[in-house]
């Protein structure tokens, strides 16, 4: 069962995660499998299920710009951060670094707490 | 990729097909065979050899069923969303409670009453009237339900457009309730309500022959006496249980189960008294022997009548007592 709860709250932790990692990851034009690949080169996998319709997603709210291009006689869909994705980028990679920062701050607040009590 | 493989992935793209949203079928399952097929050439090259049937298969099924897979390209729609769902489940229950359960009550009183019911109350009678209502009682479940579910999604659909639940004043939210004084109140009202009832019953029910002012006399059968003491005793356990309410408001299990207790005991008493038919006989002016005689029989017939539906209502407080009782072991526990 905490296996269980493990799993649900490490998918929620990674599903904002996920959305900043495709659009970093799209600064440079690909189509699905190879930034799958990438990302899971990454150590950030992601399965079809989520990588196709989370880039669908993002091409409707204007974020990712997509082509349909033949690359090695096969027709392929192209995704690359548009100009309005490359800004949002920019904003949520400060959020991002924000976050990890005050995380960052509780953590080292709790261990030195843990510490002085132990002292004591 | 040989051609059986071949057949396996196309089979599996037409099944994707058939549940993506249609504007944008044709390109999401181009995407999708490009990744499927791309996947499959790696795998290839790797290997170094075309992949066997089974291997596509599990590549297949690691993707997942098709119309999971389709599912993420749709949007997120639900009949009744995860808002409104706990205040449906709750109206659900009251129109359960407030609508089918008295209607449910109601119809087995009027088709009792009626004089088509045979006052032999065969057992096929019996089976006649409740293949009557559990016919309607299916009908009404339905109707009930499907109305309640009808209003909630159209509700839903405004709820998503005006957002009108996000409108709302603290002010007007219910006082906060104190458990323990609400508890003390009630169990002062029962008390006084039990003590007045117990004073009448020991001071004018003690006896087989009741008077009722100077010229109605009511014969009770010898069984009375017996059935007399036996609701005293109920009277007094009930308040009992009042007076340790009102003495200790905190406790939750004692009370819970003399409450029970109480409910049972009464229960058996009331359905012995209809089953008993205890009316002797009847004295009044201006009635003739026969009518005394006549207007026993029809009291005492209608009692006995009325019997299943004393064991009904018998068994419905009951049921309500134990799932107080478990509703509170549950709440204990989950305080724990």
């Amino acid at each position: 069962m905490t296996q269980e709860y493990f799993e649900n709250l490490r998918l929620e932790l990674r599903r904002g995660s996920v959305v900043l990692a495709v659009l970093a990851a799209l600064r440079r034009e690909q189509y699905g499998y190879t930034l799958r690949k990438t990302l899971s080169d990454h150590g950030l996998e992601i399965d079809e299920g989520t990588l196709y319709p989370l880039l669908r997603r993002l091409e409707t709210q204007g974020l990712l710009d997509s082509q349909w291009r033949e690359e090695d006689k096969r027709k392929k869909r192209f995704y690359i951060l548009s100009t309005e994705g490359a800004r949002v980028l920019e904003q949520l990679l400060a959020e991002w670094r924000s976050i990890d920062l005050s995380l960052e701050q509780v953590l080292k607040e709790q261990s030195n707490g843990a510490q002085s009590n132990g002292t004591r | 990729m040989e051609l059986k493989a071949m057949e396996l992935v196309n089979r599996y793209l037409q099944a994707i097909k058939f549940w993506l949203p249609k504007e944008q079928k044709d390109n999401i399952l181009a995407e999708i065979s490009a990744d499927l097929r791309a996947q499959i050439e790696d795998r290839e090259s790797a290997l170094d050899r075309s992949l066997t049937q089974s291997e596509i298969e599990d590549i297949l099924k690691q993707r997942g069923r098709p119309c999971l897979v389709a599912s993420g390209f749709r949007p997120q729609e639900s009949l009744i969303g995860p808002v409104l769902y706990p205040i449906y489940l709750f109206c659900l229950k009251c129109a359960i409670l407030g609508y089918l359960v008295p209607w449910l009550l109601v119809t087995l009183i009027i088709l009792i009453v009626r004089p088509s019911f045979p006052a032999a109350q065969s057992i096929p009678a019996w089976f006649n009237v409740l293949a009557q209502i559990s016919g309607n009682l299916w009908n009404m479940a339905f109707v009930g339900a499907g109305t309640v579910t009808l209003i909630f999604a159209i509700l839903e659909r405004v709820q998503a457009k005006s957002h009108w639940l996000e409108n709302w004043n603290p002010r007007q939210l219910p006082p906060v309730r104190k458990a323990n004084l609400n508890r003390r109140t009630n169990a002062a009202f029962e008390l006084a309500i039990i003590l007045l009832a117990t004073a009448w019953w020991a001071a004018y029910m003690d006896r087989t022959v009741i008077y009722l002012g100077e010229s109605i006399r009511i014969a009770l059968n010898p069984q009375w006496l017996w059935f007399f003491w036996s609701y005293l005793v109920v009277l007094l356990l009930t308040a009992t249980t009042s007076i340790l309410i009102l003495a200790r408001p905190h406790i939750v299990w004692p009370p819970a189960v003399l409450r029970l207790f109480n409910s049972i005991c009464g229960g058996i008493l009331f359905c012995s008294f209809l089953r008993l038919g205890m009316l002797a006989g009847i004295q009044a002016p201006n009635m003739t022997a026969q009518q005394a005689i006549d207007f026993t029989n029809t009291v005492n017939h209608w009692m006995i009548t009325c019997f299943p539906l004393g064991v009904i209502v018998s068994v419905v407080i009951i049921a309500i007592d134990i799932y107080r009782i478990a509703r509170a072991v549950s709440r204990s526990s989950s305080t724990e």
